[in-house]
């Protein structure tokens, strides 16, 4: 329903023309009056946190039923303003953030946001709500150089009252303060003094706009440390990784060091520059793996990282403590498992990611930069941002086997602090096809590469010929297959040998007669095919050619012995011969053989 | 029966298989026995040899790159020592403006106020190097930053060194030998000591030109190919771009030629190579712009240039025996021989008045640094082991065996020999020649033994594999021993690479009892420090060891730095740190310094600090500035240098002296050592009421390690006190203000 339909009360229900006036000045709010202004103003860090608890009313008798309600900054404030937000506080004590928007009232300088309420508020009603502000850079270091040894004092100027454009009945203003160590403050009002506390009020019946300086001057040693600016790269992969990296530039705004830094003091004496910041903690998420922390000229070894069970803790030293007016730069990057920020339905991608993390405790981030890398062939992207981000125009980033690029999401932010720790989704489509790209490229190349290697060594490429080298080549192609010839027909006789042994235990005359007849017939083959081979040889005028010959004559040899054998064993098995005998003969022509065999291996071996 | 023909054909194959596996073993064990069994008879040679000694190059690029990683698995991806450091800004300008814009750069961070012309002062060979592969990675979209390039470049180029010296060996012996030497320089430390992950300096893709220029010129001088020379002139091209160390090349070459001509191997072939070298060479070497003209200008080029001469003169000279008679032949000789020694005489004495006598000049400087001191035995086996014993060996092979290509090795040898006794860094160009001929020893000595075990075992008579142990126990002691002397070089070489060779030494790192390690990060603290906390144009005076550093790691311009061209101008540092605090401003104003740098280790125990470094200082200011700096001023009558109560008044005053121990004296290390202890050279100081009147402590490193000061403007003239004299007469305008 609309906030006008809601807004039909009974008192008013048949005045269609004056309904339509209240749709019309829905957000520019009827006269509300504060009944109650609670407001604490906490300056114990560089921040100033402003919370204030308001009791709003809209009088009985009243214009009308209120949609929404009005909230005002001092003029000098606005643009150090870096974080509104305003929760209502239920009878049920659940708080709900409440849509604010920023808008302009006429005749009045300073800035002014219209909040939203979740309910109109009739005439007579009263609503709790809670504003939470954080300004930067407010507290201003005073004096605003300072020795190693001095501690730092700083300024806050701000507004006894509550800014308001509605007239406030009752209100309260409480000061929180880093230390009881107070220079000065103003005392309107008799404030009471408490420890590190100051009191304001209650003052009555303050007129709308009403403002007056509170000025506090007291110690403040917290750390003065801002992020003057980071960029934040995220780099998203399918194949299961994101890959975050920061780039920080930081630097100590407090009070600047002045005359010389002295590493003995600082060793020595526990409070020397005491403001200054030594280490602080960084957290990364709970997954975050392989972490560097460097700069320009390598790791900076004085870090530690602590594993905890719901996130990676990590103690960053800068490799020199920061006093005031000392910056520093570095980079910070992990792994995340990629399952853990992104979602997908089909070919519809979502990543969610915190749009600025975690840098150290009431950080101050002045400029950031994020870039979100999508994979490459990601289309359709649209980022879903919990407030509002400066796009500036993708860009296209190319990294390994890249062929078109990788989209990057480019967005600004200025002024943030801790509050903005928010998630930020980006919704992208991804054809999942487009994922087989990159190892299909690296099989080309291979491919390629081979094919090179291939057609380089089988192909000649010299302009000149060489005779001599050729017939060379060829010689040794021929010796090779003569080489493997004459050691199958070796292999033949073993195989012929099988067949005799086994014709000797089955007595099976066809065994043996089949093994013989297998021998000689492709015994017949290759020893033609030698001898073809021989004569080629021979062509080419090589004098290897004799060698050949002579190892078909000692073939010939063996062949014979083999025969022999091969018949004594007949012999044998027909009971033709003794047992001894056989043996004898046997060992003699295995003997002979043996001795045939090793001229043949020697003359291939000089081959 | 059949259990005896059986295994013929069988063993026949399977001896081959041995043989391989036994050879692929030795390889594979690093130290590589190579394969001396490969020259046995091979079945199918061509493929197997191939395939094996790829296999072998592949690994002995594996483990050469592998043991160069210590530094950068111990510590972290980060350039080393000195020298890198300037090759490493240069390289990331180089590729982050562009080619041209590199050869133009003037380095106006340099040698203030005078500035560097880099383009022209450097051997550009490993910048492009670098540069070349970053752009053809980042082509390919493989995002490496420069950084890393640089850190791998020289492991990587190491396997290329192997690779040549395996070409090399194998043109002088054969292709075991080949194999043994890339192994050997895969590993050597002679070699490791100049090419670990993140040295990114000169030597490391010298050393893989020189030799595969020299391997470029065995193989020309064998074939008297024009192909193979102008090869070879690129490759020394290559070498002149990357390397002040050509010299050596472009005087080895033509020694060479000249023992050939003397051993009367003159020969067509040798004519071709040399003469198309000396030409294609000399042209391609003027080209760099940092050599110029010197190939024609300097002494140390001229035998280049006579040696073509000769050869000329020589050939000329065959020519024309062809031709003449011989009464003629021979008057025209003695008419050309009397010419020529002239000639020679009056370019000697020519040159020796005209020529540039460098290191005569900048001796105490030259001399100031380690790496020019003469090498010690010690450092000879420390960085070759048992390769330096055996390398005579080689040599006598060599020589025995004599060919036109191992005269060169022989001249190689022997002159390296000498140019490695003369000054340590030069050790670098022993130690390829010294793998070379360990290699061929060692091959020798496996052919012979091992060849003789297969020859033996080849006639399978019985089958007898034990009695093959019984029949030649000598043989297997030798090859065991060689083993164990290959495996122990190994180990050796890999202790010392991991102990001596892998330090950073920008990061240093310290052990506790219990094994944990400290790293001690001071000198990038500090230079972090200068470089985001001061002024982008401050100008820091340091000693110039760091001058590099400084510029690299800070950003910041220095006065001097170690590119040590002009010693007036360290002098002048070295006189501002030896004389006290006022005579100092006044020469850090004069050079408009805005911080000193010191670099202090009392506090550590640092050897490497600067007070230790402190006589070469004032020797150098010295050496300019006799009428104001004496080294006799800073010793104790006794002729000691002590910095505790005994030294010299003026040590004690001076500003390097008061700059390394500001508050020092208040500081108590332990509660043995009284306050003001210095650890580095155990004394109590002399001086602890240290005060600065223009100086202040700006910032100090964490264990004291760098300590900065910053210069003070000038004071304020002190105010009148009193009343300035007053007149009646009206001041002029102009004067009036003139005088505000």
């Amino acid at each position: 329903a609309s906030p006008g339909s809601d807004m039909i009360s009974p008192t008013m229900a048949g005045l269609a023309w004056r309904l339509l006036l209240c749709l019309g000045c829905a957000l520019a709010a009827p006269d509300l009056v504060l009944e109650e202004a609670k407001r604490t103003v906490d300056l114990s860090t560089h921040l100033a946190k402003v919370s204030a608890e308001l009791n709003l009313a809209n009088p009985p008798g009243g214009a009308g039923p209120a949609g929404a309600f009005l909230l005002a900054l001092e003029p000098g404030l606005e643009p150090r303003l870096a974080y509104l937000g305003v929760q209502v506080k239920g009878e049920e004590e659940e708080e709900n953030t409440l849509e604010v928007r920023e808008t302009k009232v006429k005749g009045k300088s300073g800035k002014f946001f219209t909040v939203k309420l979740p309910s109109p508020l009739v005439p007579g009603a009263k609503i709790r709500v809670s504003v939470e502000m954080v300004f930067t850079h407010v507290l201003q270091p005073y004096p605003t150089h300072i020795t190693q040894a001095e501690k730092q004092f700083v300024v806050f100027e701000g507004n006894h009252y509550f800014y308001s454009p509605y007239p406030t009945k009752t209100q309260t203003t409480r000061v929180k303060l880093a230390s009881r160590n107070i220079e000065s403050y103003t005392k309107l009002g008799n404030p009471s003094r408490s420890e590190d506390m100051l009191e304001y009020g209650p003052f009555k019946d303050i007129p709308p706009y009403s403002q007056d300086t509170l000025k506090v001057h007291y110690e403040n040693n917290s750390p003065f440390l801002t992020i003057t600016s980071m960029t934040r790269v995220i780099e998203v992969s399918h194949w299961g990784n994101i890959a975050v990296e920061e780039t920080v530039d930081l630097k100590h705004t407090g009070a600047v060091l002045k005359g010389p830094f002295s590493r003995y003091d600082y060793q020595r004496q526990p409070d020397s520059g005491i403001s200054s910041v030594k280490s602080f903690k960084t957290i990364l998420p709970a997954a975050a793996q392989d972490v560097y922390y460097r700069d320009e000229i390598g790791n900076i070894s004085t870090s530690h990282l602590l594993i905890l069970d719901d996130s990676v803790e990590m103690e960053i030293r800068p490799r020199f403590p920061l006093f005031g007016g000392w910056k520093t730069h570095y980079i910070i990057g992990y792994n995340l498992p990629s399952y853990e920020y992104l979602y997908n339905l089909g070919d519809q991608y979502a990543l969610k990611m915190r749009f600025v993390d975690h840098v150290f405790d009431e950080q101050v981030t002045d400029s950031l930069t994020v870039k979100i890398i999508l994979p490459e062939g990601a289309k359709n992207i649209h980022v879903d941002s919990p407030y509002e981000i400066n796009r500036a125009a993708d860009e296209l980033h190319y990294t390994y086997l890249d062929t078109f690029g990788r989209p990057v999401i480019v967005a600004h932010k200025n002024n943030m602090v801790e509050q903005h720790i928010q998630d930020v989704v980006v919704h992208y489509t991804f054809n999942k096809i487009l994922m087989l790209q990159e190892p299909l490229l690296v099989v080309g190349a291979f491919y390629i590469l081979f094919f090179t290697v291939i057609i380089y060594v089988r192909l000649d490429f010299s302009i000149t010929k060489d005779p001599a080298a050729e017939a060379r080549m060829k010689v040794a192609c021929i010796t090779e297959q003569v080489l493997t010839l004459v050691n199958k027909r070796l292999g033949l006789y073993r195989h012929f040998d099988e067949a005799v042994n086994k014709y000797k235990q089955s007595r099976d005359i066809s065994t043996l007669n089949s093994g013989k007849k297998t021998l000689e017939t492709e015994h017949k083959v290759l020893t033609s095919e030698i001898a073809s081979l021989q004569s080629k040889l021979k062509t080419e005028g090589s004098d290897l050619c004799d060698k050949v010959s002579e190892i078909q004559k000692l073939d010939s040899q063996v062949k014979e012995l083999v025969l022999k054998s091969s018949v004594e064993a007949e012999r044998l098995v027909a009971g033709k011969l003794k047992k001894d005998t056989y043996i004898e003969n046997e060992k003699l022509h295995s003997n002979k053989r043996q001795e045939l065999v090793t001229k043949i291996d020697n003359i291939l071996d000089a081959l | 029966m059949a259990e005896h023909s059986g295994p013929d054909s069988g063993k026949h194959k399977a001896n081959h298989a041995n043989a391989n596996s036994a050879a692929l073993l030795h390889g594979r064990a690093g130290a590589g026995t190579g394969a001396g069994g490969l020259s046995g008879g091979l079945s199918q040679p061509a493929g197997w040899q191939s395939l094996l000694s790829f296999t072998i190059l592949f690994l002995a690029w594996l483990a050469g790159f592998s043991s160069r990683l210590f530094a950068v698995i111990r510590f972290e991806s980060i350039i080393h020592e000195f020298d890198p450091w300037f090759n490493y800004r240069s390289t990331h300008h180089l590729a982050s403006h562009g080619f041209y814009e590199f050869l133009n750069w003037f380095d106006e961070r340099a040698w203030y106020p005078l500035g560097r012309i880099v383009g022209g002062t450097v051997y550009p060979g490993l910048m492009v190097t670098a540069g070349l592969i970053h752009w053809i990675l980042n082509m390919l979209n493989i995002t490496v930053h420069i950084r890393d390039v640089c850190v791998f470049l020289a492991p990587v180029f190491s396997g290329l060194t192997a690779i040549s010296t395996f070409l090399l060996t194998r043109e002088l012996w054969n292709q075991g030998a080949g194999l043994l030497a890339a192994c050997f320089i895969a590993i050597v430390p002679g070699y490791i000591s100049r090419s670990v992950a993140g040295s990114f300096d000169n030597e490391g893709i010298a050393i893989f030109a020189l030799q595969f220029t020299y391997y470029l010129w065995v193989k020309s001088v064998k074939t008297g190919s024009v192909f193979w020379t102008i090869c070879c002139c690129l490759s020394y091209f290559y070498m002149v771009s990357a390397w002040g160390g050509y010299v050596f090349i472009i005087n080895l070459i033509p020694l060479h030629v000249f023992v050939l001509l003397l051993m009367q191997r003159y020969s067509r072939r040798v004519y071709i190579a040399y003469s198309t070298f000396y030409i294609v060479g000399l042209i391609l070497s003027m080209q760099i712009p940092f050599v110029g003209f010197q190939p024609i200008r300097t002494s140390e080029h001229m035998a280049a240039a006579g040696v073509f001469a000769l050869l000329q003169a020589y050939a000329f000279l065959q020519y024309l025996r062809d031709r003449l008679t011989k009464q003629e032949f021979q008057t025209l000789f003695f008419l050309g021989v009397s010419l020529a020694a002239g000639i020679v005489f009056l370019s000697v004495i020519y040159l020796t008045y005209t020529g540039e006598w460098y290191a005569k000049i900048h001796i105490p400087i030259i001399a100031s640094v380690s790496e020019h001191q003469p090498t010690t035995w010690v450092s000879f086996f420390f960085d070759l082991h048992i390769l330096v014993c055996t390398f005579p060996a080689g040599l006598w092979f060599c020589i025995k065996n004599i060919n036109d290509e191992r005269v060169f090795v022989a001249l190689y040898a022997i002159s390296a020999v000498y140019f490695a006794g003369v000054m340590v860094r030069l050790m670098l160009t022993l130690t390829p020649v010294v793998c070379m001929l360990s290699a061929i020893a060692f091959s020798n000595v496996f052919e012979h033994y091992l060849g003789d075990d297969m020859k033996r075992e080849n006639p399978p008579v019985e089958d007898s594999s034990d009695e093959d142990d019984k029949r030649n126990p000598g043989n297997l002691i030798v090859t065991m021993l060689m083993l164990m002397l290959l495996m122990m070089f190994a180990v050796h070489c890999t202790w010392v690479t991991s102990n001596a060779y892998s330090s950073p030494s920008v990061v240093l790192a310290s052990y506790n009892h219990d094994g944990t390690r400290n790293i001690l990060d001071d000198f990038r603290e500090a230079y972090y420090w200068l470089r985001q906390n001061t002024d982008e144009h401050a100008r820091v005076m340091s000693w110039w060891d760091y001058g590099y550093q400084i510029a690299g790691m800070a950003n910041r311009t220095t006065l001097v730095d170690n590119n040590t061209w002009n010693n007036s101008h360290i002098a002048l540092v070295g006189k501002a740190m030896s004389s006290n605090e006022t005579a100092a401003y006044e020469i850090m104003r004069s050079l408009d310094v805005d911080y000193v740098l010191i670099i202090f280790g009392g506090v550590i125990g640092y050897s490497g600090d600067d007070i230790n470094k402190f006589l070469w200082m004032v020797r150098i200011a010295e050496g300019e500035h006799p009428k104001d700096i004496r080294e006799s001023d800073y010793f104790t009558p006794q002729g000691e240098f002590r910095v505790d109560k005994a030294g010299s008044p003026t040590l004690l005053n001076c500003l390097m002296y008061k700059m390394s121990y500001y508050r020092f004296g208040e500081m108590q290390l332990d509660f043995r050592t009284p306050p003001g202890f210095d650890r580095t050279r155990n004394a109590e100081i002399g001086n602890k009421d240290i005060k600065f009147k223009h100086l202040e402590e700006a910032f100090t490193s964490e264990h004291w390690l760098v300590r900065i000061y910053k210069v003070k403007k000038l004071d304020n003239r002190e105010t009148l006190d009193h009343k300035p004299r007053v007149t009646n007469i009206v001041p002029k305008q102009k004067t009036a203000v003139l005088d505000l």
